[in-house]
């Protein structure tokens, strides 16, 4: 027999039989009605997870895993508030079943019988995956299995405190509130738990407020592999900055005193805390799961013996609120009810096509406050003497630091934040003077932790505020971007919209630097980026371009709400020249603050049609530089910056190329996985025959006098325009 | 086999008009209630149920009052709700405005006697100390669909007038397709010439009717707080929607909130009837819904909602009055028809 039914019959047999598993009388406090508020919710969520599988075999559900044995989740959400933001582990049905009883005119059965049919008209996800959470209840959907969520939590957390001192136009969590995570006992030991939960005592342990409730639901077993026992206690018992709280999660009398009482330590101190609740794990990991494979019976039925259903029963009873046969009466009641309201939802219309799928990848615009733009006298104060500056042709570096100056002026919800880009100015200086012009709340030296700096800033989007993280060189992406893949950029669309986390994320990245860092420093792949789903890719190649891209970057995270990712090329920071030492032909003026470059606006310098050179960043640097032989070469030229990686400005590099003979891609990322792959793509599928490509080898970067050794050159750039124009 | 489930939907101030005259006497005569109700009656030197509900003929001045017009809805209502306990399987129990003082007696928030003394309390209050009254309008075509962009049209239409110095106007009830709106004298003139009135539509003053759901009121809710302490208060047995579409829970309510509530959001703040008649659908999905006497008005106002929601693949008027026809999904124990399927 399943052994849901298994655990089914036996609360059916125990309650007649009056033959529940000990435990202490619950507190005297606790009025009776709420014991028998947070059991009927403890018993939606386990007739939910009945009716979930009664779905599935009718083709009618797609969805299995459970919350069953977590019911304890009901009492911790009793001890929180509403306006406290949760980010939910997925075994947290009881949870939201208890919360929606706290805010007016919900219907939890409903809207959770939607997820499980992957409903057109379910109301967190619109029918693209079951999750739980709700924007009435302040639960944005997590799709999480492995804690990535926390990261958030923390950089949530983080943001009241902020809001308070500044708050944002979209500000959404009020000054008391506070944020609670909850995750199981296998995640925690995942590396972005670990370093979220490090990134919250750094903080409290330098008193920064961090209200954060971490909830452990300790079931003993990560699909398979049983936690140590002891194993979270003995992690969590002594973290500095932290207070340990612990209760057993199958008593939900205990487990509501014990909650209660961190979510006050929690509001009260604006400190973390980390409650460990310790549970039991029923129906194994999912549906599919046969947990006989990997565990014993007599475990397995240990386990169920310990059903926190039954022990609810037996608070209700020694409390003398409930008898074992009034709570059996509760059981079915509520049973009865999900199997009315499935039969309707089972006739409600899935999600089907591709158009309903994708129509939340990008979000909605959300209606800002117009301005005009930093006053002058602002400027003044802020600028100093780099006003004189800004008339005069600068290198990328300062023009960004200007920009992101006069952004920060007219937007008070931007907030700056990354490893060493405070004091120091950032380790090439385009944040120089932000900390001292804007303080250290809205330029924030963070600790060394990608995973951190990126949940700082989704977090703190979630609370209206818009940030402008760093991540000091690209290579440094790749331990954290499963916070972009897997949590900033599927936000709108695992929330139908409704959630958005708008950032502009800036990155140094890619070659050319002369001898410095070798590959860790000089990182030439975008490919992790370029296929991530409504992700926006901005990579300049001069100052005035950064500058006029950085503002258009700002306001389709701050007005569309779009995730952007700003990749800065570090070589081309500090270039003043461009054929010639000291002819300063890639220093540009400082534009005005009202000058932007739009969402796929390229640019093209010359009007050649013999060739068309397609590049970007050092590339279009040095394709430029080509072009001055080649047209001595007698082949017109022109060179096209695309300045917009991802989406790929399709139709104007169609429109660019139209009446030219060859075109020719020079992509300094590498030969595999790089734009050109997609250009070259996009051009033969346009039916154009004459396209070759110039790209970096698969090789990574060396340091000293090989670092461009397998990068494009000049030279190779004239050679393949010579190669392809007369082939 | 197990019996039918059902939500009970208690109806508010207006259904006992000259078509109902009789209606207690006709329905539930001779039930011991209603000479308990009587006597209290007598104690405070009003007229009894059976006077009023016996009377020659129909007297707008009479029956109409919060004082005689609430306690006979309250009388035949309450007591059709308990005809319908015998027969169906009730699982949830709401209604409309006064309605949710039946429904609180109805599920058991608070006793059959206790419900006429706060019925008659706050029925005397308003007709004694009540200022303003109420306008309906539909926003609703022939076929009972909404008429697009016509909700945000009138709300935008209340904000402005409310803002118009000596003007006081606000939305009442969300009553389906339709919405009541209330305020001073001012207000609901305002509002009766800023809306289209045609052959269609037209706004309708309820007579007698005051300022319910909205600030107007809040002298009104505190007298009743006065008036009414919290042991007048139960543990419901049967779950209960109130005017949010929050459901309170068997002997799971908190009965301070429930009394708060009950005394104080409910009568100040807009009454949201579509979203109680929503909650019990998609919280409950009962076989049928029935509506407890008198009168029929009610009816319209829960297949509006219905509709709007596509329960049940319903989705106009037409498409209604088919599922009617057929298996009635819509019990109107006003309606001498569809009073048999109640009983």
């Amino acid at each position: 027999m399943d052994r849901a039914a298994i655990v089914h019959q036996n609360f059916l047999h125990r309650l007649a039989a009056n033959d529940l598993p000990d435990g202490p009388a619950p507190d005297p406090l606790i009025p009776p009605s709420k014991l028998v508020e947070i059991f009927r919710s403890q018993t939606l969520s386990r007739q939910l997870d009945r009716i979930s599988r009664v779905m599935q075999s009718k083709g009618k559900g797609f969805y299995t895993i459970g919350s069953s044995g977590h019911e304890g989740m009901a009492a911790v959400a009793e001890a929180l508030r509403p306006t406290d933001m949760a980010f939910l582990h997925y075994r947290d049905a009881a949870f939201q079943i208890q919360r929606a009883a706290q805010v007016p005119g919900q219907q939890p059965v409903w809207d959770m019988l939607l997820s499980f049919r992957a409903a057109a008209s379910d109301p967190i996800s619109g029918g693209r995956h079951k999750v739980l959470g709700s924007r009435a209840l302040n639960i944005p959907p997590q799709t999480s299995t492995i804690a990535s969520h926390l990261p958030k939590a923390v950089g949530a957390a983080y943001s009241i405190g902020l809001a308070r001192r500044s708050p944002p136009e979209h500000r959404h969590l009020p000054d008391d509130s506070i944020v609670m995570c909850s995750f199981g006992d296998a995640s925690s030991n995942h590396s972005t738990a670990q370093g979220a939960i490090n990134s919250a005592c750094w903080t409290s342990f330098q008193s920064v407020p961090m209200p954060l409730l971490f909830v452990c639901e300790d079931n003993g077993i990560g699909i398979s592999v049983p936690t140590p026992r002891g194993w979270i206690a003995a992690n969590y018992t002594n973290r500095p900055g932290l207070r340990y709280f612990t209760c057993n999660g199958l008593d939900m009398a205990e487990t509501l005193i014990v909650s209660q009482a961190a979510a006050d330590y929690v509001r009260r101190t604006r400190k973390p805390a980390f409650l460990h609740v310790t549970t039991v794990r029923l129906y194994g990991h999912a549906g599919s799961d046969v947990e006989l494979t990997y565990r014993d019976k007599a475990a397995i039925e240990a386990s169920e013996a310990q059903d926190p259903l039954l022990h609810s029963t037996r608070i209700l009873r020694d409390a003398d609120v409930r008898t074992p046969a009034q709570s059996l009466d509760i059981y079915n009641e509520i049973g009865k009810t999900c199997a009315r309201v499935a039969e309707e939802v089972m006739q409600q219309e899935p999600l089907s096509d591709a158009a309903g799928v994708m129509a939340s990848i990008i979000p909605p615009a959300r209606a800002c406050a117009p301005s005009n733009g930093p006053a002058p006298a602002a400027r003044e104060q802020v600028f100093g003497n780099d006003i004189k500056q800004m008339s005069e042709p600068q290198p990328m570096n300062r023009l960004i630091g200007w920009a992101l100056a006069d952004l920060m002026l007219e937007h008070s919800e931007i907030i700056v934040a990354g490893e060493d880009v405070g004091k120091k100015g950032g380790v090439y200086g385009v944040t120089q003077k932000l900390q001292n012009r804007f303080g250290p709340d809205r330029v924030i030296d963070t600790l060394l932790d990608e995973q951190s700096i990126l949940g700082l800033a989704i977090g703190m989007a979630h609370n209206g505020f818009v940030p402008v993280p760093e991540i000091q060189f690209l290579a440094y992406l790749h331990n954290a971007e499963d916070q972009l893949r897997g949590e900033a950029a599927t936000l709108s669309f695992f929330s139908d919209g409704q959630y958005t986390n708008p950032m502009v994320l800036r990155i140094a990245g890619l070659g050319y630097q002369k001898g410095f860092g070798g590959h860790f420093h000089n990182d030439n792949s975008l490919a992790v980026l370029r296929d991530i789903p409504g992700l926006i890719i901005a990579c300049p190649s001069n100052g005035a371009d950064a500058a006029m891209m950085l503002r258009e970057a700002v306001r389709l995270a701050r007005e569309e709400q779009r995730v952007v990712v700003f990749i800065e090329p570090i070589a081309l920071y500090p270039m003043r020249d461009l054929h010639a030492g000291g002819d300063a032909g890639w220093m540009t003026r400082y534009p005005a603050p009202d000058q932007r470059i739009g969402l796929g606006e390229i640019a093209i310098a010359g009007v050649g049609t013999d060739l068309a050179i397609v590049s970007y960043a050092n590339g279009y640097y040095l394709s430029t530089q080509a072009a001055q032989a080649l047209e001595d070469a007698g082949i017109k030229t022109r060179i096209i910056d695309m300045r917009w990686l991802a989406p790929l400005p399709e139709a104007a590099l169609l429109e660019a190329t139209k009446h030219c003979t060859n075109i020719l891609i020079v992509d300094e990322c590498r030969r595999t996985g790089s734009q050109s792959e997609g250009i070259m793509t996009l051009f033969t599928e346009a039916g154009r025959p004459r396209v070759a490509r110039v790209t970096a080898e698969d090789s990574f970067i060396a340091t000293g006098p090989a670092y461009a050794a397998t990068l494009p050159s000049t030279d190779g750039i004239i050679a393949a325009g010579k190669t392809l124009v007369a082939s | 086999m197990s019996r039918r489930t059902a939500v009970l939907i208690c109806p508010g101030r207006g259904t006992y008009n000259k078509a109902e005259l009789g209606t207690l006497a006709r329905t539930h005569a001779d039930h011991p209630l209603i000479a308990e109700w009587d006597a209290l009656r007598c104690d405070t030197g009003q007229e009894t149920l059976t006077a009023l509900d016996a009377a020659p003929r129909f007297s707008a001045a009479r029956h109409t009052t919060g004082e005689n017009a609430s306690p006979l809805i309250y009388a035949c209502s309450y007591l059709d709700a308990k005809a319908a306990y015998n027969s169906h399987d009730i699982v949830a129990v709401t209604g409309n405005s006064l309605g949710w003082y039946i429904a609180l007696a109805a599920a058991g928030g608070t006793s059959a006697q206790t419900g006429l003394h706060i019925v008659n309390t706050t029925g005397t209050l308003m007709h004694t100390k009540a200022e303003g009254g109420q306008i309906l309008y539909p926003f609703v075509d022939e076929n009972w669909v909404e008429i697009t962009g016509e909700q945000a049209k009138l709300h935008a239409i209340i904000a402005e007038i409310n803002d118009q110095p000596d003007h006081s106007l606000a939305l009442s009830i969300h009553l389906g397709g339709m919405m009541v709106v209330a305020g001073n004298d001012a207000g609901l003139t305002a509002f009766e010439r800023a809306v289209p009135a045609d052959d269609t539509r037209k706004p309708l003053r309820l007579p007698n009717h005051a300022a319910f759901h909205t600030g107007m009121m809040e002298p009104i809710a505190s007298l009743s707080r006065d008036a009414l302490p919290q042991t007048l208060f139960t543990q419901p047995h049967t779950a209960l929607i109130d005017g949010r579409g929050s459901v309170w829970h068997p002997r799971a309510a908190d009965l301070d909130a429930l009394r708060s509530y009950t005394l104080g959001h409910q009568i100040t703040h807009t009454y949201d009837f579509t979203a109680a008649v929503k909650s019990a659908a998609r919280n409950f999905a009962p076989d049928c819904f029935i509506i407890t006497g008198p009168g029929t008005t009610l009816g319209s106002a829960v297949a509006q909602t219905l509709i709007a929601l596509k329960w049940q693949g319903i989705d106009s008027k037409q498409a209604f009055l088919q599922r009617q026809s057929e298996d009635p999904l819509l019990i109107s124990m006003g309606r001498e028809d569809q009073r048999p399927l109640a009983l």
